[in-house]
């Protein structure tokens, strides 16, 4: 079942002083409900701008944008969006508003007027799914970068989206807390059927996903499952994008005439690939 | 380093005064703010000072924390003294050294508005040492709620309170690191007179800005993604209730009050 | 020859009070001149307040540090000369910008060096080159720069002061790939050219197997190891006992060798894991297996 669906979807920034700057250009891509994709590119290649389309806070300028067939356009619909697409920011410390974790993630429950049993239950859930809930009431500056973007997903999630979007969640944080962050996201997906749309830089992360959808020069560039991209190693490398190591070591052994398959992702399966065909050689 | 500072800080814990309605707090500080204005003889301050002990013990805080609070007022403290002893020379005459009396008045008085002071002081960071600051713009924008009613913006108010709360230590502690960056790249902000160390400070004070600037941008986008529309059809998910504590902390501050007045009526002023 | 050397030192956080902490316990190293060392550890393993101690930031609750022998607090008061020597740029440096023109922030602390108007402008097209800024860029205010350029121009500010060590913490933390694989480019290049030491902190173990000579662990405010890099990530399980991780590659050579498949060396780095296992079974075809 679609979940997003742009068609055409162009914009450009409009800034009286210089000439417009056309950011996205004629993107087509459809999320389906239950997915985990992560989106990659460079910067200024349009993939945040492209976040802030999922839930209205950005408004196409060409094209159309539909979030389970509610047009972004239509701004009367805003707020019925944003509680379906919850957007979680890159700096974990500038998207919490409250000095106690568990008031900062009622905060969106109450912009929806809920009834306060029902917040306290919502909250409660929340914090539970991204492993806080021993942290309700400690005060977020004092938490981890990890644990501040997990408490930024539970904020989310307390509004039961449907899909939540994330732009470069752990692009400010440590390994540790990239692990929790990813670890967080992809138990919400599997386990809770969450629909996930994740933006980052770090390829093992997007080899986690479902699908992984490039962007580059503001188009959707490629789109397929991990493996499908991965094994693009040259196309990757033109455009400066990195692959996982494992896969980059299996792409130059073939390049020097070992045969050893081109989807490689994982150290484990560079391993057996290598063995393997060793094996076969002897 | 600026991460030192107490005042205005929250000591979690589980005590009465920390269960209390801040509404009630809000209330028993400020009429206690007045009331310590109150006593004209050693009796009522002494009153005072047991209404405030009552607290402290009942707050199960270490007094150290208290005493803290009272090591930046000290230089006040000496200073109105000074002035009281050596302006005062009404009442009776101690010593005398010709361009200074020194009189039981003047000396009195000294010690009442030092005793007041370092009260007002206790008072109000007991407030702040037992109630969350959400917890304490809460009450604060329930207390004030009647005045929507006259077009005061009470729930925007409240919410910008929340979120310089939210944002003081983040944002000390980003000082720190731009003055370190600052200061590796040779800024010197330690010697020179006023106006050179003022301009040694724009390395520091640009940066901040410019960061607060981002982080105000960041931050209306994040509530814009939350829903955030302004007070209007918000509910919370805590609700203010008073319980028999809360009636019975109004009640014994009424008592108390009332008995400062009656002091005041029945023993003579010692000022 | 030894340029820099940490003698005992210790710092401990809020001495004294309930919230004392010592992160930095007991750490005497020495860093050769001209060498590339990185320093790994997790957040809050005291690598940062390791790092701040060797330009005076931080001063140490005991031990020392000597730089080119000397102690660096001999004279309190001339402790602003050990941080024109050595250099410490710090993680998000962008957020240090203050100047109207990319050109006048880069040349801020080579101004505060007391240097001559000709030697300060010398100093910023060398360092903004370095980090490859384009000269019409430096006339135009350094908010205007996109993110990338921002991290460049601050870098170049440190740069800029021709420090005889240069700290770099985290300088690749947020960088899409591209930004990264520039930026570490060009750190090589600068070292290259100038010879100087160079002190990477960095949580990227694929950055450090790429750049350093030498790594730095370091774990709850001790100092564990420092090795050439290859015999510090062929201890792939005591750093992991760490928290820490080593390069992917690596692992795919440890699991290799756990199959006991003999692939000769370690290997940290695509390049030499692909050059190592060429050496030992040769080309594809299976000619020489």
């Amino acid at each position: 079942m679609i979940l997003i669906e742009a068609d055409k979807l162009r914009f450009q920034y409009e800034n009286p002083d210089e000439p417009p700057k056309t950011v996205l250009r004629d993107v087509d891509l459809t999320i389906e409900r239950g997915e985990f994709v992560a989106l990659l590119g460079h910067n200024g290649c349009g993939k945040s701008t492209l976040a802030k389309h999922f839930n209205a806070l950005l408004l196409p300028t060409g094209g159309t944008l539909l979030v389970e067939e509610m047009n972004t356009a239509d701004e009367e619909l805003s707020i019925d969006i944003r509680r379906k697409v919850g957007l979680v920011l890159q700096n974990p410390d500038n998207q919490l508003v409250s000095t106690v974790v568990e008031e900062d993630v009622a905060f969106g429950p109450e912009n929806l007027g809920i009834e306060p049993a029902e917040i306290r239950r919502r909250v409660d859930d929340a914090l539970k799914m991204v492993d806080m809930y021993d942290y309700r009431t400690h005060a977020p500056h004092k938490l981890s970068g990890g644990q501040k973007q997990r408490i930024a997903i539970a904020g989310v999630l307390a509004m039961k989206p449907d899909c939540i979007v994330l732009d470069e969640p752990t692009a400010m944080l440590d390994p540790k807390g990239r692990r929790e962050v990813l670890e967080t996201v992809r138990r919400l997906n599997r386990e809770n059927g969450m629909t996930v749309v994740m933006i980052t830089h770090y390829m093992e992360e997007a080899a986690a996903a479902d699908r992984v959808v490039v962007m580059n020069e503001g188009r959707v560039w490629m789109d397929g499952t991990p493996r499908e991209i991965f094994s693009q190693v040259e196309a990757l490398k033109d455009v400066e994008l990195d692959v996982p190591q494992p896969t980059e070591l299996c792409a130059e052994l073939r390049a020097l005439g070992w045969d050893l398959p081109a989807d490689v992702l994982t150290a484990e399966e560079c391993v057996d690939a290598i063995a393997s065909y060793l094996e076969d050689r002897a | 380093m600026l991460n030192d500072i107490t005042m205005g800080q929250y000591f979690p814990g589980n005590s009465l005064l920390h269960r209390l309605d801040p509404r009630v707090k809000l209330l028993v500080t400020f009429v206690y703010i007045i009331a310590v204005f109150i006593p004209q003889n050693w009796t009522g301050l002494a009153v005072a000072v047991a209404f405030l002990l009552l607290c402290v013990a009942l707050s199960k805080l270490p007094v150290r924390l208290i005493t803290k609070t009272f090591k930046p007022i000290i230089p006040l403290i000496l200073l109105t003294s000074i002035l009281n002893v050596f302006y005062l020379d009404s009442g009776n005459v101690w010593w005398d050294a010709g361009f200074f009396k020194l009189t039981d008045h003047g000396v009195y008085t000294a010690i009442f508005i030092a005793i007041r002071i370092l009260c007002l002081i206790a008072g109000s960071s007991l407030l702040t040492y037992t109630t969350t600051p959400t917890a304490l713009t809460d009450g604060l924008e329930r207390l004030l709620n009647p005045l929507r009613a006259l077009h005061v913006p009470v729930h925007e108010l409240a919410m910008m309170m929340t979120i310089a709360l939210r944002f003081i230590p983040t944002l000390i502690e980003e000082t720190d690191k731009i003055m370190a960056a600052q200061k590796a790249r040779g800024a010197d902000m330690e010697s020179g007179g006023m106006m050179q160390r003022i301009r040694a400070f724009l390395p520091v004070l640009i940066p901040l800005f410019v960061s607060s600037f981002r982080r105000a941008y960041d931050l209306a986008t994040a509530m814009e993604c939350r829903c955030y529309r302004g007070g209007e059809g918000r509910t919370r998910m805590n609700r203010l209730q008073m319980h028999g504590r809360d009636v019975a902390t109004l009640l014994f501050t009424a008592v108390f009050v009332a008995a400062l007045i009656v002091l005041n009526i029945v023993l003579p002023s010692t000022l | 020859m030894t340029v820099l050397e940490t003698h005992n030192l210790t710092h401990v956080y809020a001495e004294g009070t309930p919230f004392e902490k010592t992160a930095l316990d007991d750490v005497s190293l020495s860093i050769e001149k001209g060498e590339l060392v990185g320093i790994i550890g997790h957040t809050g393993s005291g690598k940062s307040t390791f790092v701040q101690h060797l330009n005076g930031l931080l001063k140490p609750t005991s031990g020392k540090v000597l730089l080119d022998g000397e102690d660096i607090w001999k004279d309190p008061k001339q402790i602003r000369r050990v941080r024109f020597r050595v250099g410490m740029v710090f993680q998000y440096p962008e957020y240090q910008l203050f100047e109207e023109t990319v050109y006048k922030d880069i040349a801020f602390g080579a101004k505060n060096m007391g240097l001559s108007d000709e030697e300060v402008d010398a100093r910023v097209r060398r360092a903004a080159a370095f980090v490859g800024l384009k000269n019409e860029l430096l006339d135009n205010s350094p908010f205007d720069l996109s993110g990338g350029e921002k991290r460049r121009a601050a870098i170049a500010g440190v740069m800029a002061m021709e420090p005889e060590v240069l700290i770099l913490d985290e300088p690749t933390a947020g960088l899409d790939p591209k930004g990264r694989n520039n930026l570490l480019s060009q750190i090589e290049n600068y070292r290259k050219e100038n010879g100087t030491t160079i002190l990477l902190v960095s949580h990227s173990m694929e950055d450090v197997a790429r750049l350093a000579d030498r790594v730095l662990v370091m774990h709850k405010g001790q100092l564990k190891m420092l090795a050439p890099t290859d015999e510090v990530f062929s201890r792939a399980e005591e750093l992991e006992e760490m928290g820490l991780s080593v390069p992917a590659v690596t692992k795919v050579f440890m699991g290799l060798k756990n199959r006991g498949i003999n692939v000769g060396q370690n290997a940290y780095t695509v390049e030499s894991a692909v050059s190592a296992l060429v050496a030992r079974f040769g080309k594809g075809g299976g000619a020489d297996a």
